[in-house]
Protein backbone atom coordinates (compact mmCIF):
# COMPACT_ATOMS: atom_id res chain seq x y z
CA UNK A 1 0.00 0.00 0.00
CA UNK A 2 1.37 3.39 -0.94
CA UNK A 3 0.90 5.92 1.75
CA UNK A 4 1.98 9.31 0.55
CA UNK A 5 3.35 12.26 2.39
CA UNK A 6 1.22 15.26 3.34
CA UNK A 7 2.33 16.98 0.19
CA UNK A 8 1.61 15.68 -3.27
CA UNK A 9 4.55 15.70 -5.61
CA UNK A 10 3.52 18.65 -7.63
CA UNK A 11 5.10 21.93 -8.52
CA UNK A 12 3.91 25.27 -7.16
CA UNK A 13 2.64 26.45 -3.79
CA UNK A 14 -0.36 24.60 -2.35
CA UNK A 15 -3.72 26.33 -2.40
CA UNK A 16 -4.52 25.16 1.11
CA UNK A 17 -1.75 24.61 3.57
CA UNK A 18 -2.43 23.30 7.07
CA UNK A 19 0.39 23.05 9.59
CA UNK A 20 0.30 21.51 13.04
CA UNK A 21 -3.33 22.42 13.44
CA UNK A 22 -5.14 21.62 16.65
CA UNK A 23 -8.52 22.73 17.88
CA UNK A 24 -9.96 22.31 21.34
CA UNK A 25 -13.39 23.34 22.53
CA UNK A 26 -14.43 24.67 25.90
CA UNK A 27 -17.21 22.48 27.11
CA UNK A 28 -19.26 24.85 29.24
CA UNK A 29 -21.23 22.12 30.98
CA UNK A 30 -18.24 20.28 32.43
CA UNK A 31 -15.81 23.20 32.40
CA UNK A 32 -13.22 21.00 30.65
CA UNK A 33 -11.46 21.42 27.35
CA UNK A 34 -12.02 18.84 24.68
CA UNK A 35 -9.34 18.32 22.07
CA UNK A 36 -11.19 17.77 18.80
CA UNK A 37 -8.18 17.56 16.48
CA UNK A 38 -4.46 17.61 17.05
CA UNK A 39 -1.35 17.98 14.93
CA UNK A 40 -3.04 18.04 11.55
CA UNK A 41 -0.77 18.70 8.54
CA UNK A 42 -2.11 18.81 5.01
CA UNK A 43 -1.34 20.50 1.71
CA UNK A 44 -3.94 20.68 -1.00
CA UNK A 45 -3.10 21.83 -4.51
CA UNK A 46 -5.32 23.71 -6.88
CA UNK A 47 -7.74 21.40 -8.68
CA UNK A 48 -7.27 18.52 -6.26
CA UNK A 49 -10.19 16.49 -5.00
CA UNK A 50 -9.57 15.44 -1.41
CA UNK A 51 -11.93 13.03 0.30
CA UNK A 52 -11.95 12.78 4.08
CA UNK A 53 -12.89 9.55 5.83
CA UNK A 54 -13.06 8.79 9.52
CA UNK A 55 -15.21 7.52 12.35
CA UNK A 56 -17.98 9.68 13.73
CA UNK A 57 -16.79 12.37 16.11
CA UNK A 58 -13.16 12.28 14.98
CA UNK A 59 -13.14 15.96 14.06
CA UNK A 60 -13.81 16.01 10.33
CA UNK A 61 -16.38 18.81 10.57
CA UNK A 62 -14.13 20.70 12.95
CA UNK A 63 -11.26 20.47 10.46
CA UNK A 64 -13.44 21.69 7.62
CA UNK A 65 -14.81 24.55 9.73
CA UNK A 66 -11.29 25.77 10.36
CA UNK A 67 -10.56 25.85 6.64
CA UNK A 68 -13.90 27.59 6.10
CA UNK A 69 -12.90 30.24 8.65
CA UNK A 70 -15.76 29.44 11.01
CA UNK A 71 -13.62 27.99 13.79
CA UNK A 72 -10.32 29.50 14.92
CA UNK A 73 -7.32 27.21 15.28
CA UNK A 74 -6.20 26.72 18.87
CA UNK A 75 -2.66 26.23 17.62
CA UNK A 76 -1.11 25.92 14.20
CA UNK A 77 -1.71 27.72 10.94
CA UNK A 78 -4.04 27.43 7.98
CA UNK A 79 -3.13 29.23 4.78
CA UNK A 80 -5.44 29.58 1.81
CA UNK A 81 -3.83 30.97 -1.31
CA UNK A 82 -0.79 31.84 0.77
CA UNK A 83 -2.48 34.02 3.39
CA UNK A 84 -3.72 32.98 6.83
CA UNK A 85 -7.43 32.32 7.19
CA UNK A 86 -9.07 34.99 9.34
CA UNK A 87 -12.68 34.21 8.49
CA UNK A 88 -14.93 32.99 5.73
CA UNK A 89 -14.38 34.37 2.23
CA UNK A 90 -15.92 34.25 -1.22
CA UNK A 91 -13.18 31.87 -2.36
CA UNK A 92 -14.65 29.11 -0.18
CA UNK A 93 -18.18 27.72 -0.13
CA UNK A 94 -19.50 25.16 2.33
CA UNK A 95 -22.08 22.40 2.04
CA UNK A 96 -23.14 21.89 5.64
CA UNK A 97 -23.71 18.50 7.19
CA UNK A 98 -27.01 19.75 8.66
CA UNK A 99 -27.92 21.62 5.43
CA UNK A 100 -28.26 25.01 7.23
CA UNK A 101 -30.88 26.29 4.80
CA UNK A 102 -32.75 29.47 5.66
CA UNK A 103 -36.27 28.23 6.48
CA UNK A 104 -37.89 31.55 5.50
CA UNK A 105 -36.54 31.41 1.97
CA UNK A 106 -37.77 29.33 -0.92
CA UNK A 107 -35.47 26.95 -2.73
CA UNK A 108 -34.77 29.61 -5.34
CA UNK A 109 -33.95 32.27 -2.76
CA UNK A 110 -31.82 29.87 -0.74
CA UNK A 111 -29.71 29.12 -3.78
CA UNK A 112 -29.58 32.82 -4.61
CA UNK A 113 -28.16 33.37 -1.12
CA UNK A 114 -24.96 31.74 -2.40
CA UNK A 115 -24.20 34.76 -4.56
CA UNK A 116 -26.24 37.66 -3.30
CA UNK A 117 -23.51 39.19 -1.15
CA UNK A 118 -21.04 39.14 -4.02
CA UNK A 119 -21.70 42.35 -5.88
CA UNK A 120 -19.98 41.43 -9.11
CA UNK A 121 -22.06 38.26 -9.37
CA UNK A 122 -25.37 39.97 -8.86
CA UNK A 123 -25.16 41.58 -12.27
CA UNK A 124 -27.17 40.49 -15.27
CA UNK A 125 -27.71 36.78 -15.66
CA UNK A 126 -27.76 35.85 -12.00
CA UNK A 127 -31.26 34.40 -12.30
CA UNK A 128 -30.07 32.02 -14.98
CA UNK A 129 -27.14 30.98 -12.81
CA UNK A 130 -29.44 30.22 -9.90
CA UNK A 131 -31.78 28.29 -12.15
CA UNK A 132 -28.90 26.33 -13.63
CA UNK A 133 -27.64 25.36 -10.18
CA UNK A 134 -31.14 24.21 -9.21
CA UNK A 135 -31.39 22.09 -12.34
CA UNK A 136 -27.96 20.67 -11.74
CA UNK A 137 -29.10 19.14 -8.44
CA UNK A 138 -32.36 17.91 -9.97
CA UNK A 139 -34.72 20.27 -8.16
CA UNK A 140 -36.35 21.98 -11.12
CA UNK A 141 -40.01 22.47 -10.31
CA UNK A 142 -39.34 23.05 -6.60
CA UNK A 143 -38.06 26.63 -6.89
CA UNK A 144 -40.93 28.03 -4.86
CA UNK A 145 -41.01 25.33 -2.17
CA UNK A 146 -39.89 26.06 1.38
CA UNK A 147 -37.24 23.81 2.93
CA UNK A 148 -39.69 22.28 5.37
CA UNK A 149 -41.72 21.02 2.44
CA UNK A 150 -38.74 19.04 1.13
CA UNK A 151 -37.25 15.70 2.14
CA UNK A 152 -33.86 15.59 3.83
CA UNK A 153 -32.12 14.55 0.64
CA UNK A 154 -33.77 17.35 -1.32
CA UNK A 155 -32.72 19.90 1.30
CA UNK A 156 -29.19 18.61 1.10
CA UNK A 157 -29.23 19.16 -2.65
CA UNK A 158 -30.39 22.74 -2.14
CA UNK A 159 -27.33 23.21 0.07
CA UNK A 160 -25.18 21.82 -2.72
CA UNK A 161 -26.71 24.16 -5.30
CA UNK A 162 -26.16 27.12 -3.00
CA UNK A 163 -22.49 26.21 -2.67
CA UNK A 164 -21.77 25.76 -6.38
CA UNK A 165 -23.82 28.68 -7.72
CA UNK A 166 -21.09 31.27 -7.17
CA UNK A 167 -18.40 28.91 -8.52
CA UNK A 168 -15.99 29.38 -5.62
CA UNK A 169 -12.41 28.33 -5.95
CA UNK A 170 -12.66 25.88 -3.07
CA UNK A 171 -15.64 23.72 -2.20
CA UNK A 172 -15.92 22.34 1.31
CA UNK A 173 -18.49 19.59 1.44
CA UNK A 174 -19.51 17.92 4.69
CA UNK A 175 -21.22 14.64 3.82
CA UNK A 176 -23.14 16.35 1.03
CA UNK A 177 -24.80 13.14 -0.10
CA UNK A 178 -25.43 11.61 3.31
CA UNK A 179 -29.22 11.94 3.21
CA UNK A 180 -29.65 11.19 -0.49
CA UNK A 181 -30.95 7.83 -1.74
CA UNK A 182 -28.58 5.44 -3.54
CA UNK A 183 -29.76 6.25 -7.07
CA UNK A 184 -29.78 10.02 -6.72
CA UNK A 185 -26.49 9.69 -4.95
CA UNK A 186 -24.91 8.08 -7.96
CA UNK A 187 -26.31 10.73 -10.28
CA UNK A 188 -25.14 13.53 -7.99
CA UNK A 189 -21.73 11.95 -7.56
CA UNK A 190 -21.27 11.83 -11.32
CA UNK A 191 -22.41 15.44 -11.57
CA UNK A 192 -19.99 16.56 -8.88
CA UNK A 193 -17.13 14.71 -10.53
CA UNK A 194 -17.92 16.15 -13.94
CA UNK A 195 -18.36 19.63 -12.56
CA UNK A 196 -15.06 19.49 -10.73
CA UNK A 197 -13.21 18.05 -13.68
CA UNK A 198 -14.64 20.71 -15.99
CA UNK A 199 -14.04 23.68 -13.71
CA UNK A 200 -10.88 22.56 -11.95
CA UNK A 201 -12.26 23.34 -8.51
CA UNK A 202 -10.47 22.32 -5.39
CA UNK A 203 -12.59 20.14 -3.17
CA UNK A 204 -12.54 18.90 0.40
CA UNK A 205 -15.22 16.26 0.60
CA UNK A 206 -16.17 14.51 3.85
CA UNK A 207 -17.91 11.19 3.54
CA UNK A 208 -18.77 8.08 5.51
CA UNK A 209 -18.70 5.90 2.44
CA UNK A 210 -15.45 4.14 1.56
CA UNK A 211 -16.56 3.60 -2.05
CA UNK A 212 -17.45 7.26 -2.43
CA UNK A 213 -14.09 8.33 -1.01
CA UNK A 214 -12.25 6.18 -3.57
CA UNK A 215 -14.53 7.06 -6.45
CA UNK A 216 -14.20 10.80 -6.04
CA UNK A 217 -10.86 11.40 -4.43
CA UNK A 218 -7.46 12.12 -5.88
CA UNK A 219 -6.26 11.59 -2.34
CA UNK A 220 -8.05 10.14 0.65
CA UNK A 221 -7.36 11.59 4.08
CA UNK A 222 -8.15 9.08 6.81
CA UNK A 223 -8.82 10.48 10.27
CA UNK A 224 -8.54 8.65 13.56
CA UNK A 225 -10.18 9.64 16.83
CA UNK A 226 -9.16 10.26 20.47
CA UNK A 227 -7.83 12.71 19.69
CA UNK A 228 -8.81 13.46 16.11
CA UNK A 229 -5.77 13.40 13.86
CA UNK A 230 -4.76 12.30 10.39
CA UNK A 231 -4.03 8.59 10.38
CA UNK A 232 -2.90 8.34 6.79
CA UNK A 233 -3.19 9.93 3.38
CA UNK A 234 -3.65 7.69 0.37
CA UNK A 235 -3.29 8.58 -3.29
CA UNK A 236 -5.96 6.73 -5.24
CA UNK A 237 -4.17 6.81 -8.59
CA UNK A 238 -7.24 5.73 -10.56
CA UNK A 239 -7.94 6.90 -14.08
CA UNK A 240 -10.60 9.52 -14.63
CA UNK A 241 -13.38 9.65 -15.57
CA UNK A 242 -14.44 7.00 -13.10
CA UNK A 243 -17.85 5.53 -12.76
CA UNK A 244 -19.25 3.25 -10.12
CA UNK A 245 -19.65 0.50 -12.70
CA UNK A 246 -16.27 0.73 -14.39
CA UNK A 247 -14.41 0.86 -11.12
CA UNK A 248 -16.07 -2.13 -9.43
CA UNK A 249 -13.61 -4.70 -10.80
CA UNK A 250 -10.51 -2.56 -10.91
CA UNK A 251 -7.91 -4.36 -8.74
CA UNK A 252 -6.65 -1.01 -7.46
CA UNK A 253 -10.14 -0.13 -6.29
CA UNK A 254 -10.50 -3.46 -4.49
CA UNK A 255 -7.12 -3.07 -2.86
CA UNK A 256 -7.95 0.43 -1.66
CA UNK A 257 -11.32 -0.64 -0.41
CA UNK A 258 -9.91 -3.50 1.66
CA UNK A 259 -7.21 -1.31 3.06
CA UNK A 260 -9.59 1.49 4.06
CA UNK A 261 -12.03 -1.02 5.46
CA UNK A 262 -9.34 -2.42 7.77
CA UNK A 263 -8.14 1.03 8.74
CA UNK A 264 -11.60 2.26 9.66
CA UNK A 265 -12.64 -0.91 11.39
CA UNK A 266 -9.53 -0.69 13.55
CA UNK A 267 -10.54 2.88 14.40
CA UNK A 268 -14.12 1.97 15.18
CA UNK A 269 -13.04 -0.86 17.49
CA UNK A 270 -10.52 1.37 19.20
CA UNK A 271 -13.21 3.99 19.72
CA UNK A 272 -15.60 1.42 21.17
CA UNK A 273 -12.95 0.05 23.55
CA UNK A 274 -11.86 3.45 24.80
CA UNK A 275 -15.41 4.36 25.81
CA UNK B 1 -50.08 17.33 -4.40
CA UNK B 2 -48.10 14.90 -6.51
CA UNK B 3 -44.96 16.16 -8.11
CA UNK B 4 -42.79 14.39 -10.64
CA UNK B 5 -39.16 15.32 -10.56
CA UNK B 6 -35.97 14.10 -12.10
CA UNK B 7 -35.48 11.75 -9.21
CA UNK B 8 -38.89 10.16 -9.02
CA UNK B 9 -42.39 10.82 -7.90
CA UNK B 10 -43.16 12.08 -4.44
CA UNK B 11 -46.09 13.35 -2.52
CA UNK B 12 -46.00 16.56 -0.61
CA UNK B 13 -48.47 16.42 2.22
CA UNK B 14 -49.87 19.67 3.48
CA UNK B 15 -50.76 18.87 7.07
CA UNK B 16 -52.75 22.03 7.75
CA UNK B 17 -55.51 21.10 5.33
CA UNK B 18 -55.91 17.67 6.90
CA UNK B 19 -56.22 19.07 10.40
CA UNK B 20 -58.74 21.67 9.27
CA UNK B 21 -61.08 19.00 8.01
CA UNK B 22 -61.17 17.08 11.26
CA UNK B 23 -61.52 20.37 13.16
CA UNK B 24 -64.77 21.09 11.31
CA UNK B 25 -66.48 18.23 13.13
CA UNK B 26 -65.51 19.70 16.49
CA UNK B 27 -66.74 23.11 15.43
CA UNK B 28 -70.20 21.73 14.84
CA UNK B 29 -70.17 19.98 18.18
CA UNK B 30 -69.19 23.27 19.83
CA UNK B 31 -72.01 25.11 18.07
CA UNK B 32 -74.43 22.45 19.29
CA UNK B 33 -73.24 22.73 22.89
CA UNK B 34 -73.53 26.53 22.84
CA UNK B 35 -77.05 26.34 21.37
CA UNK B 36 -78.08 23.90 24.10
CA UNK B 37 -76.69 26.13 26.85
CA UNK B 38 -78.50 29.20 25.46
CA UNK B 39 -81.73 27.25 25.27
CA UNK B 40 -81.50 26.05 28.87
CA UNK B 41 -80.57 29.57 29.98
CA UNK B 42 -83.54 31.10 28.14
CA UNK B 43 -85.84 28.44 29.62
CA UNK B 44 -84.57 28.94 33.16
CA UNK B 45 -84.98 32.72 33.10
CA UNK B 46 -87.93 33.58 30.81
CA UNK B 47 -90.16 30.53 30.99
CA UNK B 48 -89.52 28.83 34.32
CA UNK B 49 -88.41 32.07 36.04
CA UNK B 50 -85.93 30.27 38.28
CA UNK B 51 -83.63 33.30 38.27
CA UNK B 52 -84.82 36.94 38.30
CA UNK B 53 -84.28 38.54 34.86
CA UNK B 54 -82.88 41.71 36.48
CA UNK B 55 -80.07 39.62 37.90
CA UNK B 56 -79.37 37.40 34.90
CA UNK B 57 -81.15 38.58 31.77
CA UNK B 58 -82.19 35.87 29.26
CA UNK B 59 -80.24 35.49 25.95
CA UNK B 60 -83.14 37.05 24.02
CA UNK B 61 -82.90 40.29 26.06
CA UNK B 62 -79.13 40.33 25.63
CA UNK B 63 -79.55 39.87 21.88
CA UNK B 64 -81.88 42.89 21.80
CA UNK B 65 -79.37 45.00 23.77
CA UNK B 66 -76.63 43.82 21.47
CA UNK B 67 -78.59 44.91 18.42
CA UNK B 68 -79.22 48.32 20.00
CA UNK B 69 -75.52 48.72 20.76
CA UNK B 70 -74.60 48.18 17.16
CA UNK B 71 -76.69 51.16 16.03
CA UNK B 72 -75.72 53.38 18.96
CA UNK B 73 -73.23 56.13 17.89
CA UNK B 74 -72.09 56.45 21.50
CA UNK B 75 -71.00 52.81 21.38
CA UNK B 76 -69.00 53.35 18.20
CA UNK B 77 -67.35 56.39 19.76
CA UNK B 78 -66.31 54.31 22.76
CA UNK B 79 -65.20 51.52 20.43
CA UNK B 80 -62.93 53.88 18.50
CA UNK B 81 -61.54 55.38 21.69
CA UNK B 82 -60.63 52.01 23.18
CA UNK B 83 -59.18 50.48 20.05
CA UNK B 84 -57.24 53.66 19.33
CA UNK B 85 -55.58 53.48 22.74
CA UNK B 86 -54.86 49.77 22.35
CA UNK B 87 -53.37 50.34 18.89
CA UNK B 88 -51.08 53.15 20.06
CA UNK B 89 -49.95 51.22 23.14
CA UNK B 90 -49.40 48.09 21.11
CA UNK B 91 -47.37 49.80 18.40
CA UNK B 92 -45.05 51.29 21.02
CA UNK B 93 -44.85 47.90 22.75
CA UNK B 94 -43.96 46.16 19.47
CA UNK B 95 -41.21 48.64 18.62
CA UNK B 96 -39.73 48.63 22.12
CA UNK B 97 -40.32 44.92 22.71
CA UNK B 98 -38.78 43.68 19.48
CA UNK B 99 -35.77 46.00 19.81
CA UNK B 100 -35.09 45.13 23.44
CA UNK B 101 -35.77 41.46 22.82
CA UNK B 102 -33.32 41.28 19.92
CA UNK B 103 -30.65 43.21 21.80
CA UNK B 104 -30.92 41.13 24.95
CA UNK B 105 -31.18 37.88 23.02
CA UNK B 106 -28.19 38.65 20.83
CA UNK B 107 -25.80 40.07 23.41
CA UNK B 108 -24.63 37.63 26.07
CA UNK B 109 -23.68 40.53 28.35
CA UNK B 110 -27.19 41.96 28.30
CA UNK B 111 -28.63 38.49 28.65
CA UNK B 112 -26.85 37.90 31.93
CA UNK B 113 -27.47 41.36 33.35
CA UNK B 114 -30.87 42.44 32.05
CA UNK B 115 -32.80 39.25 31.35
CA UNK B 116 -33.33 38.25 35.01
CA UNK B 117 -35.02 41.61 35.63
CA UNK B 118 -37.22 41.16 32.58
CA UNK B 119 -38.42 37.80 33.86
CA UNK B 120 -38.99 39.31 37.29
CA UNK B 121 -41.06 42.13 35.80
CA UNK B 122 -42.88 39.73 33.54
CA UNK B 123 -44.06 37.68 36.49
CA UNK B 124 -45.07 40.75 38.52
CA UNK B 125 -48.86 41.24 38.48
CA UNK B 126 -48.72 44.53 36.61
CA UNK B 127 -52.47 45.14 36.81
CA UNK B 128 -51.82 45.97 40.44
CA UNK B 129 -50.03 49.07 39.18
CA UNK B 130 -53.10 50.29 37.27
CA UNK B 131 -54.34 52.66 40.01
CA UNK B 132 -50.85 54.19 40.20
CA UNK B 133 -50.89 54.87 36.48
CA UNK B 134 -54.26 56.56 36.72
CA UNK B 135 -53.10 58.67 39.65
CA UNK B 136 -49.93 59.61 37.85
CA UNK B 137 -51.16 60.10 34.30
CA UNK B 138 -54.76 61.14 34.85
CA UNK B 139 -58.10 59.87 33.66
CA UNK B 140 -57.40 60.43 29.95
CA UNK B 141 -55.90 58.26 27.26
CA UNK B 142 -52.31 58.55 28.51
CA UNK B 143 -52.80 56.30 31.51
CA UNK B 144 -54.60 53.69 29.37
CA UNK B 145 -51.93 53.69 26.69
CA UNK B 146 -49.27 53.32 29.34
CA UNK B 147 -51.14 50.38 30.82
CA UNK B 148 -51.57 48.70 27.42
CA UNK B 149 -47.87 49.17 26.79
CA UNK B 150 -46.83 47.81 30.16
CA UNK B 151 -48.94 44.69 29.82
CA UNK B 152 -48.10 44.02 26.17
CA UNK B 153 -44.38 44.71 26.14
CA UNK B 154 -43.11 41.85 28.29
CA UNK B 155 -44.44 38.89 26.32
CA UNK B 156 -43.09 40.58 23.18
CA UNK B 157 -39.64 41.13 24.71
CA UNK B 158 -39.41 37.65 26.16
CA UNK B 159 -40.61 35.82 23.08
CA UNK B 160 -38.32 37.81 20.81
CA UNK B 161 -35.46 37.18 23.20
CA UNK B 162 -36.11 33.46 23.19
CA UNK B 163 -36.26 33.48 19.40
CA UNK B 164 -32.98 35.37 19.10
CA UNK B 165 -31.24 33.08 21.59
CA UNK B 166 -32.35 29.94 19.80
CA UNK B 167 -31.22 31.00 16.32
CA UNK B 168 -29.08 28.02 15.40
CA UNK B 169 -25.34 28.51 15.02
CA UNK B 170 -25.44 26.67 11.74
CA UNK B 171 -27.70 29.37 10.24
CA UNK B 172 -25.32 32.05 11.46
CA UNK B 173 -22.43 30.04 10.01
CA UNK B 174 -24.22 29.73 6.69
CA UNK B 175 -24.67 33.50 6.71
CA UNK B 176 -20.99 34.10 7.44
CA UNK B 177 -19.81 31.65 4.78
CA UNK B 178 -21.87 33.41 2.15
CA UNK B 179 -20.60 36.84 3.06
CA UNK B 180 -23.15 38.19 5.52
CA UNK B 181 -21.48 40.16 8.30
CA UNK B 182 -22.18 42.60 11.10
CA UNK B 183 -25.47 44.43 10.80
CA UNK B 184 -26.52 42.45 7.72
CA UNK B 185 -26.23 39.30 9.81
CA UNK B 186 -28.89 40.83 12.03
CA UNK B 187 -31.47 41.56 9.39
CA UNK B 188 -30.72 38.69 7.02
CA UNK B 189 -30.49 35.93 9.59
CA UNK B 190 -31.38 36.90 13.16
CA UNK B 191 -34.50 38.97 12.47
CA UNK B 192 -36.23 36.55 10.09
CA UNK B 193 -35.33 33.59 12.29
CA UNK B 194 -36.83 35.42 15.26
CA UNK B 195 -39.91 36.80 13.52
CA UNK B 196 -42.28 33.91 14.24
CA UNK B 197 -41.40 34.14 17.94
CA UNK B 198 -41.97 37.89 17.99
CA UNK B 199 -45.34 37.49 16.29
CA UNK B 200 -46.37 34.92 18.83
CA UNK B 201 -45.36 37.37 21.58
CA UNK B 202 -47.30 40.16 19.85
CA UNK B 203 -50.38 37.99 19.77
CA UNK B 204 -50.16 37.41 23.49
CA UNK B 205 -49.31 41.06 24.07
CA UNK B 206 -52.37 42.23 22.13
CA UNK B 207 -54.69 40.14 24.27
CA UNK B 208 -53.10 41.41 27.49
CA UNK B 209 -53.05 44.99 26.17
CA UNK B 210 -56.77 44.91 25.51
CA UNK B 211 -57.35 43.68 29.04
CA UNK B 212 -55.19 46.55 30.27
CA UNK B 213 -57.24 49.10 28.34
CA UNK B 214 -60.58 47.87 29.64
CA UNK B 215 -59.26 47.62 33.16
CA UNK B 216 -57.88 51.14 33.01
CA UNK B 217 -61.18 52.56 31.79
CA UNK B 218 -62.96 50.60 34.47
CA UNK B 219 -60.81 51.93 37.27
CA UNK B 220 -60.92 55.52 36.18
CA UNK B 221 -61.73 56.66 32.72
CA UNK B 222 -63.71 59.16 30.78
CA UNK B 223 -64.61 57.05 27.77
CA UNK B 224 -64.21 53.74 26.03
CA UNK B 225 -65.84 50.35 26.16
CA UNK B 226 -64.70 49.63 29.71
CA UNK B 227 -66.22 52.88 30.83
CA UNK B 228 -69.51 52.06 29.12
CA UNK B 229 -69.51 48.65 30.69
CA UNK B 230 -68.91 50.08 34.12
CA UNK B 231 -71.76 52.55 33.59
CA UNK B 232 -74.19 49.80 32.50
CA UNK B 233 -73.26 47.61 35.44
CA UNK B 234 -73.58 50.52 37.85
CA UNK B 235 -77.10 51.15 36.53
CA UNK B 236 -77.94 47.46 36.95
CA UNK B 237 -78.64 47.18 33.23
CA UNK B 238 -77.39 43.65 33.16
CA UNK B 239 -78.51 42.95 29.58
CA UNK B 240 -76.49 45.95 28.35
CA UNK B 241 -73.52 44.92 30.48
CA UNK B 242 -73.49 41.36 29.18
CA UNK B 243 -73.88 42.58 25.58
CA UNK B 244 -70.80 44.77 26.17
CA UNK B 245 -68.84 41.80 27.49
CA UNK B 246 -69.78 39.85 24.39
CA UNK B 247 -68.56 42.71 22.21
CA UNK B 248 -65.23 42.63 24.02
CA UNK B 249 -64.88 38.90 23.61
CA UNK B 250 -65.54 39.34 19.90
CA UNK B 251 -63.00 42.15 19.58
CA UNK B 252 -60.35 40.21 21.46
CA UNK B 253 -60.85 37.15 19.28
CA UNK B 254 -60.88 39.14 16.06
CA UNK B 255 -57.58 40.71 17.09
CA UNK B 256 -56.06 37.31 17.76
CA UNK B 257 -57.36 36.04 14.44
CA UNK B 258 -55.94 39.06 12.66
CA UNK B 259 -52.52 38.54 14.20
CA UNK B 260 -52.43 34.83 13.50
CA UNK B 261 -53.39 35.52 9.89
CA UNK B 262 -50.61 38.08 9.80
CA UNK B 263 -48.27 35.48 11.18
CA UNK B 264 -49.17 32.99 8.50
CA UNK B 265 -48.67 35.72 5.91
CA UNK B 266 -45.37 37.00 7.20
CA UNK B 267 -43.94 33.64 8.21
CA UNK B 268 -45.50 31.07 5.90
CA UNK B 269 -42.48 28.83 6.36
CA UNK B 270 -43.10 28.38 10.04
CA UNK B 271 -45.08 25.63 11.64
CA UNK B 272 -47.36 27.37 14.20
CA UNK B 273 -47.45 24.43 16.51
CA UNK B 274 -43.72 24.53 17.10
CA UNK B 275 -43.74 27.75 19.12
CA UNK B 276 -44.46 27.53 22.79
CA UNK B 277 -42.65 30.55 24.18
CA UNK B 278 -43.58 32.81 27.06
CA UNK B 279 -47.28 33.25 27.38
N1 LIG C 1 -19.09 23.49 19.22
C1 LIG C 1 -18.56 22.45 19.91
N2 LIG C 1 -18.40 22.54 21.25
C2 LIG C 1 -17.85 21.51 21.94
N3 LIG C 1 -17.44 20.36 21.39
C3 LIG C 1 -17.57 20.22 20.06
C4 LIG C 1 -18.15 21.24 19.25
N4 LIG C 1 -18.16 20.81 17.97
C5 LIG C 1 -17.63 19.57 17.99
N5 LIG C 1 -17.28 19.21 19.24
C6 LIG C 1 -16.63 17.94 19.61
O1 LIG C 1 -15.50 17.77 18.81
C7 LIG C 1 -15.40 16.44 18.37
C8 LIG C 1 -15.34 16.38 16.86
O2 LIG C 1 -16.59 16.80 16.33
P1 LIG C 1 -16.87 16.90 14.77
O3 LIG C 1 -18.23 17.44 14.60
O4 LIG C 1 -15.76 17.65 14.15
O5 LIG C 1 -16.82 15.37 14.34
P2 LIG C 1 -17.11 14.70 12.93
O6 LIG C 1 -15.90 13.92 12.58
O7 LIG C 1 -17.59 15.71 11.97
O8 LIG C 1 -18.29 13.68 13.27
P3 LIG C 1 -19.49 13.15 12.35
O9 LIG C 1 -18.89 12.22 11.36
O10 LIG C 1 -20.37 12.44 13.32
O11 LIG C 1 -20.13 14.34 11.75
C9 LIG C 1 -16.57 15.68 18.97
O12 LIG C 1 -16.12 14.97 20.08
C10 LIG C 1 -17.52 16.75 19.37
O13 LIG C 1 -18.19 16.36 20.54
MG1 LIG D 1 -19.37 16.06 10.99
Amino acid sequence: MTTTSIERNEAGAPLISVRDLSVSYDVARTGKRLTAIEGVDLDVHEGEFITVLGPSGCGKTTFMNVVAGLVKPTTGTVLVGGSPVTGPGPDRAVVFQDYALLPWRTVFDNVKFGLEMQKELKGAGWRERVQEAIELVGLAGFEQSYPRELSGGMQQRVGLARAVVAEPRILLMDEPLGAVDALTREVMRDEIEKLMAATGKTVLFITHSIEEAILLGDRIVVFKSHPGAIKEIIETGLERPRSERSIQHDPRFLELRDHLWDALQGEATAAAVSK
Amino acid sequence: MTVTSATGTMRIVRPRRVIRRSEAKWTWLLVGVIAAILLIWEAAVSWLQLIPASFLPPPSAIAVSFGKLLVDPEFWGAFGYSLGNVAIGLVIAVVVGVTVGLAVGWSPVLRFTVAPFLWLLYSTPKVALAPLFILGLGLGSESKIALVFLLAVFPIILNTMEGAVTVSTSLVNAGRVYGVNGVALGWKIIVPATLPYSLSGIQRGAALGFTGEVLGEFLGGTGGLGHMLEYAAYQFQMDDAIAMVIVMVIIANLTLLLISTLRRRLAPWYDDRKIAGAS
